[in-house]
């Protein structure tokens, strides 16, 4: 007995529960406590009187209704394989690390073709042309850019060449009118602000039907350290350029203006 | 079907003869409890493992138990446990210690029969009775204790 003075409490506590069969014991503070006291006189008397009385459980008789009517076919569901086995076989890992690397660039698409925009094509050349210009070769015009639409239309016949209510305050330097590679009548505009562009071209039109191919709010696009961010409205495309990221035109076109 | 699932349902039957110390509820409850699993798996959902079947006939011994004669809730004299205690026990009959053990309260019931069973682990014994480590261990020290107790007065051994 003077053995178990040396025991902690927590070993006492589990040595009540020490099951007579030794596969029994899956629990690590309960092997610890059994490792501890293995040579104490209080658990070989707590271990002799717990196998007399197991002993006699089993001598329970069991009736012979009870024998014959135990069922031949097992009504316990077979047991699920963990996830980790699973993880573990190389055929399912490999087969696993496929699917994800098949996944991630079907997602890296998908989120490309969602940010695909009619005119897009004609927005990326213009981005080459922003990064290319330099401000004395447009004509000096210094007003807001708001004020650009009457001016294109009154000298150039562009219609609907109107610069949208986020970047119509912003004040300008210079201004001209071109014509790209595909033919298109362009407008650019050079702003004071960050040396900005601003670009108003055609939108893109279904080649059988002439219809204008239309799409809803700002998108973005990137090419060359150079941004853009594009508006389709009443047939024509307006775009702002600026060497920077997307952080730099954010501000803009957060703002809602009448 | 395995010898092993066999040999489990047979503890099944012991398990409920221990909780209600009479045979013909014992076999009864067995019954329902099988018919009951085999209602399950015939539904697709059998039973996950063997612990659902001491569970479930469990709940139905206490169930039966509650309608019976109570035993009065006295605290029972303790002994420390005595190295002759294997030779007292040896002395008894099956049928005197599942009345000893079917009179114990619950969760102490539970857990001498599920414990003396000698087919759990500690794991499988905890997650049944649905005890904490600490209360099962109270509940089998203070079982065997007062056990002892009732073996010194109902069984006198010569001391050596």
């Amino acid at each position: 007995m003077s053995a178990a003075v040396q025991l902690s409490r927590r070993d006492r506590m589990m040595l009540h529960c020490v099951p007579l069969r030794e596969e029994h014991v899956d629990d690590r503070a309960l092997r610890t406590a059994i490792h501890h006291a293995r040579k104490t006189e209080v658990l070989a008397i707590q271990q002799n009187f717990d196998k007399a009385a197991a002993g006699l459980v089993q001598a329970i008789p069991i009736p012979k209704e009870i024998v014959e009517w135990v069922p031949t076919e097992t009504f316990i569901a077979p047991a699920r394989r963990p996830w980790k086995r699973y993880a573990q076989n190389p055929a399912l890992l490999a087969t696993g690390i496929a699917v994800l690397v098949i996944a991630i660039v079907g997602v890296i698409q998908l989120v490309d073709r969602l940010n695909r925009f009619p005119g897009e094509a004609t927005a990326r050349r213009l981005l080459t042309t922003a990064s290319s210009n330099k401000s004395m070769m447009l004509d000096p015009v210094k007003t807001e850019a708001g004020a650009l639409g009457d001016f294109l239309f009154m000298k150039h016949r562009l219609v609907h060449y109107d610069v949208p209510a986020e970047f119509a305050d912003l004040k300008t330097l210079g201004c001209r009118v071109f014509d790209d590679e595909e033919g298109q009548r362009v407008a650019q505009v050079w702003l004071v602000e960050k040396k900005m562009q601003l670009f108003m071209f055609p939108a893109e039109r279904d080649v059988k039907t002439g219809a204008v191919k239309h799409f809803e709010g700002w998108r973005y696009l990137d090419q060359d350290r150079w941004t853009g961010v594009v508006k389709e409205e009443s047939g024509v495309c307006f775009m702002a350029a600026v060497r920077g990221s997307e952080k730099d035109l954010a501000p803009y076109i957060s703002k809602k203006k009448e | 079907m395995a010898e092993e699932q066999k040999q489990d349902l047979l503890q099944l039957y012991r398990f409920c003869f221990l909780m209600l110390a009479d045979a013909a509820k014992a076999q009864e409850i067995f019954h329902a409890t099988l018919r009951e699993a085999a209602q399950l798996a015939a539904d697709g959902e059998a039973p996950r493992d063997r612990l659902w079947f001491f569970r479930n006939a469990r709940w139905r011994c206490l169930e039966v138990s509650e309608q019976g004669l109570q035993p009065e809730d006295v605290d029972l004299e303790q002994d420390e446990l005595a190295e002759w205690a294997p030779s007292q026990i040896e002395k008894l009959e099956p049928q005197q210690l599942a009345v000893w053990i079917s009179g114990a309260p619950e969760p102490q019931r539970t857990a001498l029969a599920l414990f003396y069973l000698n087919e759990f682990s500690h794991r499988d014994l905890l997650s049944v009775t649905e005890l904490k480590p600490n209360e099962l261990s109270k509940l089998l020290c203070n079982g065997r204790r007062e056990f002892q107790a009732w073996l010194d007065a109902a069984v006198p051994a010569e001391q050596p």
